[in-house]
């Protein structure tokens, strides 16, 4: 099996060694001579085709720049693509020149990592930051993550090690979220704060008889009807609010809260940052003609957003909490716990329902608000009875345990009697649980002599020692992790390990098994990676793998163009669902060890209600996101097909072939194309509908310079053509002008007309000559090379597992690990565990 | 509680020689030997300066952009005012910051593009005063001024931080003019400079401990600790700015201390004077980067010459439904702002520095994140921009139904003054059809 596919090392990584006094490498005699003879007439200072000159190019790959190109030489001669006709080459110079490259850079390769290790300290990004801190201080809400300047990306994630900066902006902002966290971890007050209980019925159940969107939206009914609205008048000042008592009136709601709806529950604020129980009563309806309500046939969802109640048309921060619950259409109670800030409030979140703006239905005329027509059977919604909250849940024990970590016993406000060994045990102390071991007195003496000199120019003994954490949590003990390496304390492998599979620092079942030296044990490493996999933490690896590898994290960066797409138009409910699909599949991936080739074909998928006719499958009702088997013939089934992955290699208006092809031959595939030329310009689509895609990018068949490198990526993109913006089915592409019209009203109530214009055709044929007539074909296609796949999942591993991609000399140690896991077909958790066994994951040199 | 002084003996700090023989105030600063530290843009030789101002609930469009595009066309109703600046600005249509919709809730999007101020979750980025003082470095006592009118501080501003962090807005003109222009006694500046100390302190005890992990560390782990400690230096080199700074006598000024005006009917006065001390601020080179939100939003019914009181408050005159009494009056409030405008561009061309007009080196931008506040709409925004080093005299027209990203002009603004951005916010490159002169 050959090599294919290597992502490039970061040359920015191994930069550092091109300065100083390393001497100079030069490649062997044997690589010059078959160059000369084979290679010369195309890669001279003449014609130096694709921008390499062989005469000029160094043969010093000391230099890592230079060591990149023979790289690629190395692997474009090894796969035959170079040179391109057979004859100019004989098989024997192609194996000498093959084998001479490879082996003066692997002996390079090995040479620095016995020096230097695999790859340089990493600082923790500013996620893990977080996390770290949430872990230590006991406060799982705390947000210190937007204190910090966002990491930068290279290779895709921000793990990498050779991009994870730092500068004065960096350090400064660590100082100060460290600052900012202890001051929330401790505590002034002797008891916790005072528990609210507040409970809502009639029309306590939000802020007034109506919202935006027309009656239509919300209204108040008794025994199925709306009351009318002189049932609120009368108020005078000082009087009570009308039907306040009224526990027979329910709440009907049938918007979903955007913008600049307010749905809160009236009169009640959250006093104290906390948790706070909410247990409300509450059906699934619908709304037919006349403000009837009738039970629903199947459940609605709803959450809970937080937000500080503001006056009308402002709005402030605002985040989902509570989770998603699904109401079912027979009356119950549900309970869910919310975080609150001080001054927050809840509002009813119900998803997925219409979202009415204010529209000018004729120009010049007052905009008016309107409530797009009912669905068939009315118009879903839910009604509320009765909604109590309480709260901040107190916490088991006082002081809290995040005080507790930092000032041990002594209580709040209290100051010991001997300042000066209280602070140094306390110091000792917090050093310890902050960096999992015992950092002796040597290294905790800077921190030391911060603290007492301050005591010493009469600061607070409190204000004291604060300024010591604070340094720790900025220093490199807390900051950075470290290569593990042979020579290295275990504890960098526990803590690789943990960043790796939790993206948080290790449990005290890892530390423990750092500190005793069992990790090294044969077969622990292994045991303690599958104890995490099963884990409360195993979500967040999920999350944030799939944030950077997949760009969930950029999923919604491109709203659905409202001409073309306005049935997408704030469906906020939907793009959820997409994420949530994504991350429960590659969840699964891992927990299910699922072969390797479910990344591009699948007989299942995971979906809820929205998604699930998205995919156009019927029969699926609630929020829970779950597997459901495929009916034959679907084009769904595996992350290739994925709306999240469609929506995010798309970008709200179009599709192009080109951007999705290379999108998926990259990450999914492992076959990164090469960059683009500098000159030409993207391929700006036809939104008309009078050209389609393919029209515009006949050149890149046509023109055998173009057809060189498209041909790699441009056809999987076709293959993809049926699929639109936001991953839903399509047989015809859509347009403003050209085509069969379409008319109706949107979710915001805004008039919408669009076209279908020409039809799409997802045939085309691959490099080899393969040739596929749809996205079944391209499928089949794909998943007959789950090697290529699973390799493709070592290497994005190995990047966010080690913060240094796969080097040369290591490609052997994934070739073994492809072939150990060969006959089961190379399944991922398989491929996983066998990465973290590997000497790549460890980092020590031992030859595949 | 601790008593202000200075402690020079200590272990720990004895090394920072900068701490040494304080208590005297510095006549001048050293301002020529402070800023190569700082340089990071390519220095121009001329100082670029911004003022940018935005009225959060915007124009009555009809009336606000030119009928005719290109040189030669004339000014409508509401820019008649600017006739005589013809060719120190430029009037754009079909601008906007893609994504970013929800009314009123993009005020604070104004000057940094995060798109979708209405979602969960949403975070606010870097605005363009922000990103350019983090370029061109503290040159200046006050990196920036971030000023409002009415404004409602905790909620509403246009200047934010890299990380999203909103920076309050000064709406006190008093309190400006004494930060700006008078001396703090002794003890505030003892205060001040102990403050930094004590971060200079922890920085110490940081890189004491950088310097042992040093030892024990790989030649590739050096490389990356070298960052951390070329950012204790940088940090350690910001707070001893500050220092100086803390010592420097501040400038003379021109006029009195003004007085607060508290009413906020008074818009248009406050306005004025806030204008007036954004422009001395300009002047006295106590910054070179100025904000201004007007909060028309917050503002209740409020006094204009024409009209005595208005019939309410500026919100509730924005969502006219066409009534011709609510438009009258908003568009003489939308003229008003225009000639306060002219006023301060006539200030900025009177002033000469090295022989220049002032106005030849600072950008006045004007606008809204406001297309159509009548409909909410965040499309189509009134946006102007004058003085610097660009070929005025035009109104640059881009698609209505299909804009092009305000951001653009953003970027050809910080390249205008010497920082060679290629990106901000959601920018796509310079704007297109607006040359530098």
């Amino acid at each position: 099996m050959r090599v294919t596919g290597m992502i490039p090392l970061c040359a920015v990584l191994f930069a550092r060694f091109a300065n100083g006094s390393a001497p100079a490498t030069p490649l062997p005699e044997a690589v010059t001579t078959v160059l000369e003879e084979s290679c010369m007439d195309c890669h001279d200072r003449k014609s130096h085709k694709g921008g390499l000159d062989l005469s000029a190019l160094s043969k010093d790959i000391q230099d890592p720049s230079v060591r990149e190109r023979w790289i690629r030489i190395h692997d474009r001669v090894d796969k035959g693509e170079m040179p391109p006709r057979s004859g100019e080459m004989s098989a024997a110079d192609r194996q000498r020149l093959v084998t001479t490259l490879a082996s003066a850079i692997s002996n390079l390769d090995h040479r620095e990592i016995a020096a230097a290790g695999r790859g340089p300290l990493r600082r923790l990004n500013r996620v893990e930051y977080e996390r770290n801190l949430r872990d230590l201080l006991h406060l799982p809400y705390l947000e210190i993550r937007s204190m910090l300047p966002e990491d930068r990306e290279s290779l895709r994630f921000c793990k990498t090690a050779g991009a994870l900066d730092m500068s004065r902006v960096q350090l400064t902002a660590y100082l100060e979220a460290a600052a900012a966290a202890l001051r929330k971890a401790t505590v002034s007050t002797a008891t916790p704060p005072p528990v609210t209980q507040y409970r809502a019925v009639g029309s306590r159940l939000f802020p007034g008889p109506g919202t935006f969107g027309t009656e239509k939206a919300m209204f108040f009914a008794r025994a199925n009807r709306a009351i009318s609205r002189k049932e609120f008048e009368g108020r005078g000042k000082g009087e009570p609010y009308p039907l306040e008592q009224d526990a027979d009136l329910e709440l009907a709601l049938f918007r979903s809260a955007s913008w600049p709806y307010a749905g809160n529950p009236r009169g009640f604020l959250a006093k104290f940052e906390g948790e706070y129980r909410v247990r409300f009563s509450a059906r699934a309806v619908v709304q037919l003609e006349g403000q009837r309500l009738e039970p629903a046939l199947r459940s609605i969802a709803m959450t809970f957003r937080a937000r500080k109640p503001t006056g009308v048309d402002v709005f402030g921060e605002v985040r989902a909490t509570g989770g998603i619950l699904d109401i079912q259409p027979e009356r119950a109670v549900y309970e869910t716990t919310v975080y609150l800030k001080e001054g927050e409030s809840i509002e009813y979140s119900l998803l997925g329902l219409p979202m009415p703006l204010l529209t000018e239905l004729k120009p010049n005329t007052a905009p008016v608000y309107r409530f797009p027509p009912f669905p068939e059977g009315g118009q879903p919604g839910a009604a509320f009875q009765f909604l109590e909250i309480e709260g901040p849940l107190p916490p088991a024990e006082w002081p809290p345990r995040s005080h507790r970590v930092l000032w041990d016993a002594l209580a709040p406000g209290a100051v010991p009697g001997a300042p000066v060994e209280e602070a140094r045990r306390l110091l000792c102390r917090f050093a310890t649980l902050a960096t999992g071991r015992s950092l002796g007195e040597e290294a905790l003496a800077p921190f030391e002599a911060l603290a007492l000199a301050r005591l010493e120019q009469g600061a607070s003994f409190h204000d004291a020692l604060l300024a010591a954490y604070q340094a720790l949590l900025s220093s490199g003990h807390f900051l950075y992790v470290r290569e593990p390496g042979p020579s290295a304390e275990p504890f960098a492998m526990a803590s690789r390990l943990s960043h790796f599979l939790t993206n948080q620092r290790p449990d005290e079942t890892l530390l423990q098994a750092a500190r005793d030296g069992s990790l090294r044990a044969p077969g622990r490493l292994r045991a303690e990676a599958r104890r995490l996999l099963e884990g409360p933490h195993f979500q967040a690896f999920v999350d944030d793998f799939t944030d950077s590898w997949l760009a969930l994290r950029h999923l919604r960066r491109d709203e659905p163009d409202m001409r073309l797409y306005p049935e997408y138009r704030m469906d906020d409910y939907l793009v959820e669902s997409m994420e949530l699909e994504t991350r429960a599949f590659f969840a699964a991936l891992i927990r299910e060890n699922l072969p390797a080739s479910a990344l591009v074909q699948a007989d299942f998928v995971f979906a809820n209600d929205r998604l699930a006719s998205h995919y156009g499958l019927g029969g699926v009702s609630g929020s829970q996101v779950r597997k459901i088997p495929l009916p034959p013939g679907s084009p769904y089934g595996g992350l290739l097909t994925q709306a999240s992955v469609l929506k995010v290699s798309a970008n709200g208006t179009s599709t192009s072939p080109v951007v999705r092809g290379a999108w998926v031959m990259e990450r999914l595939i492992g076959q990164p194309p090469p960059p683009p030329p500098p000159s030409v310009p993207a391929v700006e689509p036809d939104i008309r509908g009078a050209k389609t895609i393919r029209d515009l990018l006949a050149l890149h068949t046509q023109s055998k310079e173009c057809a060189s490198c498209h041909s790699k990526f441009d056809p999987v993109g076709l293959a993809l053509e049926n699929f639109d913006v936001f991953g839903a089915w399509r047989s015809r592409y859509r347009g403003v002008s050209e085509g069969e019209k379409v008319c109706g009203i949107d979710r915001t109530g805004k008039d919408f007309a669009y076209t279908l214009a020409s039809p799409v055709d997802p045939s085309g044929s691959l490099l080899d000559g393969t040739s596929f007539q749809n996205i079944h074909d391209l499928k089949r296609i794909l998943a007959a090379n789950p090697r290529q796949l699973g390799r493709n999942l070592i290497h994005q591993f190995t990047i966010y597992g080690t913060g240094t991609p796969v080097r040369f000399s290591e490609r052997g140690h994934v070739e073994a690990i492809l072939d150990a896991c060969a006959k089961d077909g190379f399944r991922v958790r398989d491929l996983l565990l066998a990465l973290i066994e590997s000497p790549i994951f460890s980092s020590s040199l031992s030859t595949p | 509680m601790n008593t202000p002084h200075v402690c020079t003996r200590s272990v720990v700090l004895s090394r920072r020689t900068f701490l040494r023989g304080m208590g005297a105030l510095v006549g001048l600063p050293l301002l020529e030997s402070m800023s190569p530290v700082f340089s990071r843009a390519s220095s121009p030789a001329v100082p670029g300066r911004m003022i940018l101002i935005s009225n959060n609930i915007g124009f009555i469009p009809k009336v606000f952009f030119p009928e005719a595009s290109g040189t030669g066309y004339s000014m409508s109703t509401t820019l008649a005012e600017l006739e005589p600046f013809r060719r120190d600005f430029t009037v754009f249509s079909g601008l906007s910051h893609p994504g970013v919709y929800g009314g009123h809730t993009t005020e604070n999007c104004f000057l940094t593009a995060a798109k979708g101020p209405t979602k969960s979750g949403f975070r606010n980025q870097i605005s363009l005063d922000q990103f350019a003082a983090e370029t061109l470095g503290p040159r200046t006592r006050f990196p920036t001024l971030n000023l409002g009118v009415n404004i409602d501080k905790a909620n509403r501003s246009l200047s934010f931080t890299q990380d999203g962090v909103l920076l309050p807005a000064e709406d006190s003109a008093s309190a400006l003019f004494r930060q700006m222009f008078v001396q703090g006694s002794p003890e505030m500046v003892q205060r001040q400079i102990r403050r930094l100390e004590e971060r200079g302190s922890i920085l110490d005890a940081l890189l004491q401990d950088a310097k042992r992990l040093e030892r024990s560390v790989s030649a590739l782990d050096r490389s990356r600790l070298d960052q951390y400690f070329t950012s204790i230096r940088e940090v350690e080199e910001r707070l001893e700015a500050g220092r100086r700074w803390e010592l420097t006598a501040k400038p003379e000024a021109s006029l009195p201390e003004p007085k607060d005006i508290q009413d906020k009917k008074c818009f248009f006065e406050k306005f004025e004077l806030m204008l007036s001390l954004a422009r001395l601020a300009i002047e006295s080179d106590s910054t070179r980067i100025v904000t201004l939100m007007a909060d028309a939003f917050a503002t209740p019914a409020f006094s204009l010459r024409e009209d005595g009181n208005t019939t309410e408050g500026y919100h509730g005159l924005s969502h006219h439904g066409q009534s011709p009494e609510k438009l009258r009056q908003l568009e003489n409030a939308d003229r008003h702002h225009i000639v306060l405008l002219r006023r301060l561009l006539e200030a900025l061309a009177e002033r000469r520095e090295e022989g220049e007009r002032l106005l030849d080196r600072t950008l006045v931008l004007m606008g809204s994140n406001m297309g159509d506040a009548n409909t909410h709409n965040n499309t189509n925004l009134p946006i102007l921009l004058a003085g610097g080093r660009f070929r005025h005299g035009q109104h640059l027209v881009f698609p209505h139904d299909d804009n092009a990203p305000l951001s653009n002009l953003f970027v050809s603004m910080l390249q205008s003054i010497g920082i060679e951005a290629s990106q901000f916010g959601s920018s796509t490159g310079p704007l297109r059809g607006l040359e530098r002169a």
